[in-house]
């Protein structure tokens, strides 16, 4: 395994009239699993060839424990690559598969069989080593996809280009945690490419925000989520994004503008910001009352926060009716103050 | 009102009866047809468009019935996974496209694609060619088409799946309010619990092609009519445990860290921590309740790691028992 | 309400036209072959009923046999040669250069011309006297003349055979390649996987399909052949390039014995049949694969 670091890169495709990444800087530790979050259009996939070496940059250097590999072949690496949907050897069984890449590099029988055992074991997918990639689920098939990346005992870097876009949205989760487990039980070096939030935040020890300007914030989940470093990060991260307000509508000096978090509020019926409620999305109940968004139509544009959602009993027949329609107020807690577009303060609200 | 009677959605496969089952679809709201993979999502949709499928039924609208594939193509506009677009016509003459076929003058048609387009935020890329938009704007251009066509039933099979997340979040609303204003009757397959409550009135839970529950959202969540359907609404999964033969099913969220105030009689859980994740908005506390895999998930993020011990609240009143 | 279903009741009715034309096409010339097959006709007022000796006696007829050995030998040489060059020329078609497109027409060149002429081609083509090749190969050295020298005629033929229908399986099998999504070479490189381990374990099992359709299309087609060597060779030197559809029109035009001809058309037709049954009941087989791996 080794640390990543990244200097100064980018890279133009050819005949292109600008960089489809500048400049860009970022050091991903041994055994960190990072994410790469961007929307579509911010370089994420070319970022990714330039790491696997499928492309070559044209300017900066790409670092693999302090070393040199940017003119390296993506064979000559050590990287291995997990992709969107499943890609296995279609006429070779699981073990077969698995087996690939180290008989492909001429290892030794009792090598060969010790990864297995390691990898199957690491996955729990013991049961499926005789079995045929066509007759497993997508689920099973990226899972094996993942054994076979990590196999390879000298693979130094696992790439993660949105492996989970395939399986069904109610699975994800146990996939991300399997992946979680080997990437921790491993101490494997994983960079995890996404569009999700969700994806992302859920996954890594800490988050690199990507847009066409570069990497806007490295952090935390934590930090990336509750102190984002620029407005895009706060509209970016969360769902739904941060809202924003001038700093004079909740009083706050020093800064243009002033972030927050749809649950960083609660309803105040008293409160000064306010308006008509545009729309209600329920999620569920907690403790009985109906949870979810509630949005409401301000002076300063559509706000949403999140919490529970009273009950407006105003009819014999119904006993919860919507609050779409009514005035309400927000009251907010906490904040983040940006100007031009960048963090200066960050505070609570009495 | 559509109404959809003896529908067998795995014939052969599948006949007996709990397989064959009756639903009817209200104008001017939106039904989510929840289920997993190969729940038979697809077939539905395809038996209603009167399009090739495997699946068995008979198909009413407003008390006529459907005969013949024709008819049913006119009555129906559907939006697939795929973006579905004419690649040789530039966004106006797609979106006219249903409209041509009916025979509508030009200034007709100029003012209903202009408004089509407008709602849909696609009215500065008229010119344009389908290959020159983006995903998400190659979907609304799909979503403008179908609406155009005016057909009284509307059927939208995954479309926002392929769409990036924030992309996907700002469509959903969009989506929800012009498909209340079209009063036609929507359906709406999908296979995230999620979109059940953003974007339904009313959902169909289906389960390997049986109907195992339907109504409001909110209705079905608090009273599930069987564990599986309980599961197809939950997220990520339901906890349970088995007491003196009874399954208790308690759904993540209603799972808690903090002891509930004024709860006479609450449940306790000890739970052993294997993992926990956070996206900001939510915590969700992976871990080992006696057997079983549980977990928990609240809002905002939380101190907590691998290898702790929690006790976990749960309120008697949101425990299922089965 | 009524009743919609996928097997809709009334829907032969509108297969009926291509029914009957395929009976008047098809089926009710079949059953005068047929018919001819089980008589001994002298003259078309007097025949006999002979029951199955006419292909009793085809299938002991030693020319039957040498032609139907001599019809497996081509068949099986011109696959064994056609599928690989065709596969190595797929291959090396680059996916997106910007002459592919030229490239693929001047492949489906050969496949255009009419089959009398690509006899008549060749047939000039290897003349030891005029031909450039024949001459060609004569001022090498190698002593060459397929008119005389039965392992020549072959050679001229499967040559032949090669140029003409080699550019058929090379389309097919390159547009088995392009469906591949590049994420199974990038993953295959970065496996460290050479360059034949990625045709071995990458494309050729996605080029399965395919290439199932090209063997048999290749296989019943070269079964069938009979105007290139008609042309080119005209069945000799001797016999040694006659095969079963040219001793078939031996049997039924030159010597105008209809009952054996009959007979031998059933079973030569018969064979055929079995081919064609090969090549759906693969193809099904496909498809069932590809959607069981679809629904999982």
């Amino acid at each position: 395994m080794a640390s990543i670091s990244l200097e100064d890169l980018c890279f133009r495709y050819e005949g292109a009239a600008q960089d489809t990444l500048t400049g860009l800087n970022l050091t991903v530790a041994d055994g960190e699993a990072h994410a790469l979050l961007g929307a579509s259009g911010a370089g994420k996939t070319t970022l990714l060839n330039l790491l696997s070496g499928l492309l070559t940059p044209t300017g900066g250097r790409i670092l693999f424990d302090g070393e040199d590999v940017s003119a390296l072949p993506g064979r000559a690496r050590s990287v291995a690559q997990v992709f969107q949907f499943p890609v296995l050897y279609e006429s070779l069984s699981v073990a077969d598969n698995l087996a690939f890449p180290l008989r492909v590099k001429k290892a030794s029988r009792q090598l060969i069989a010790e990864r297995i055992d390691v990898v199957c074991e690491e996955l729990d997918i013991n049961h499926l080593r005789h079995a045929k990639p066509r007759t497993l689920s997508l689920f099973e098939k990226q899972l094996v996809a993942v054994g076979k990346a990590l196999v390879r005992p000298e693979v130094t870097l696992v790439l993660l280009d949105e492996p989970l876009t395939a399986v069904e949205p109610r699975i994800k989760w146990r996939l991300r945690q399997s992946l979680k487990r080997v990437q921790a039980d491993l101490g494997v070096t994983m960079i995890y490419v996404t569009h999700d939030q969700t994806e992302a935040l859920t996954f890594a020890d800490r988050v690199s925000v990507l847009t066409t300007e570069g990497i806007l914030q490295t952090d935390t989940p934590e930090v990336i989520y509750q102190s984002p470093s620029h407005e895009f990060v706060g509209h970016f991260v969360g769902s739904p994004g941060m809202n924003f307000v001038p700093s004079e509508a909740l009083g706050v000096g020093g800064a243009e503008r002033v972030g927050f978090r749809a649950e960083w509020a609660t309803l105040d019926p008293q409160a000064t910001l306010r308006g008509r409620v545009l729309r209600e999305r329920v999620q569920g109940t907690r403790l009985g009352q109906r949870y979810g968004l509630l949005t409401i139509d301000t002076a300063h544009g559509p706000l949403t926060m999140r919490g529970a959602l009273p009950h407006v009993a105003n009819g014999p027949d119904s006993s919860v009716r919507s609050l779409v329609g009514s005035e309400m107020g927000l009251r907010v807690h906490r904040y983040v103050a940006f100007s031009q577009q960048r963090k200066v303060a960050e505070g609570e609200l009495v | 009102m559509l109404e959809v009677e003896q529908v067998c959605l795995r014939p052969g496969e599948d006949d007996n009866a709990e397989a064959v089952f009756a639903h009817t679809f209200a104008p001017g709201e939106i039904s989510v047809v929840l289920g997993a993979n190969q729940s038979g999502k697809t077939d539905l949709c395809r038996l209603i468009a009167g399009l090739n499928t495997r699946a068995r039924g008979n198909v009413c609208l407003d008390g006529q019935s459907l005969t013949g594939a024709s008819t049913r193509q006119q009555a129906v506009g559907m939006v697939y996974q795929a973006f579905v677009n004419y690649p040789n016509l530039t966004v106006a003459e797609n979106i006219a496209s249903p409209l041509r076929a009916r025979r509508l003058s030009a200034a007709q048609i100029d003012e209903r694609v202009t408004d089509l387009a407008t709602r849909l935020g696609i009215v500065t890329l008229l010119d344009r060619f389908p290959h020159e938009l983006s995903g998400g704007q190659q979907q609304r251009l799909a979503i403008a088409r179908a609406m155009a066509k005016q057909a009284r039933v509307l059927l939208l099979d995954e479309p926002l799946v392929n769409l990036d997340f924030k992309l996907r979040e700002a469509l959903e609303i969009e989506l929800r309010e012009l498909l209340h204003a079209a009063g036609t009757v929507v359906i709406y397959t999908s296979s995230d619990p999620r979109d059940a409550f953003s974007l339904g009135d009313q959902v169909l839970l289906l389960d390997a092609g049986h109907k195992i529950q339907a109504g409001a959202p909110l209705e079905v969540y608090t009273q599930p009519a069987s564990f599986r359907a309980m599961e197809l609404l939950a997220e990520p999964g339901v906890n349970y445990l088995q007491q003196h033969g009874v399954l208790c099913a308690v759904r993540p969220e209603h799972v808690r860290v903090q002891q509930i105030e004024n709860d006479a009689q609450p449940l306790q859980f000890n739970m052993r921590v294997t993992a926990y994740e956070t996206n900001g908005d939510e915590s969700f506390i992976h871990g080992r309740v006696e057997e079983h895999d549980w977990v928990v998930r609240s809002s905002g993020m939380m101190p907590v790691a691998a290898g702790d011990a929690l006790t976990l609240y749960a309120s008697a009143g949101d425990v299922v028992r089965f | 309400m009524s009743s919609f279903k996928p097997h809709n009741n009334r829907a032969w009715l509108g297969v009926l036209p291509v029914l009957l034309i395929v009976a008047f096409s098809a089926v009710i010339p079949l059953m005068t072959v047929v018919n001819y097959s089980v008589q001994d006709i002298l003259d078309f007022n007097t025949r006999f009923f002979v029951g199955l000796e006419w292909y009793r006696e085809t299938l002991n007829d030693p020319r039957f046999t040498e032609a139907f050995l001599r019809q497996l030998g081509f068949s099986a040489t011109v696959l064994a040669v056609e599928i690989p060059l065709g596969l190595a020329v797929a291959k090396g078609i680059s996916k997106n250069s910007r002459y592919t497109p030229l490239i693929l027409i001047l492949l489906a060149i050969p496949l255009l011309i009419p089959w009398n002429v690509v006899g008549t081609i060749w047939q000039i083509f290897a003349r030891p006297d005029i031909g450039l090749l024949g001459v060609g190969v004569n001022v090498l050295g190698i002593s060459y003349n397929y008119t005389a020298e039965p392992l020549h005629a072959w050679l001229t033929l499967i040559a032949m055979d090669v140029w003409h229908w080699t550019s058929l399986v090379a389309l097919l099998a390159f547009a088995g390649l392009t469906a591949i999504p590049n994420a199974f070479y990038q993953a295959a490189e970065l496996d460290g996987a050479s360059k034949w381990q990625q045709f071995r374990y990458v494309e050729l099992p996605r080029l399965r399909g395919v290439l199932i359709i090209a063997v048999l299309l290749r296989l019943m087609d070269s079964f069938m052949i009979y105007t290139e060597p008609f042309v080119l060779t005209g069945g000799g030197p001797g016999n040694t390039t006659t095969f079963l559809s040219q001793y078939l029109a031996t049997m039924a035009v030159g010597q105008f014995d209809l009952g054996p001809a009959a007979a031998f058309s059933v079973i030569y037709f018969l064979f055929i049949l079995l081919f064609c049954w090969l090549f759906y009941a693969s193809i099904n087989r496909e498809q069932n694969m590809l959607s069981s791996e679809g629904r999982r």
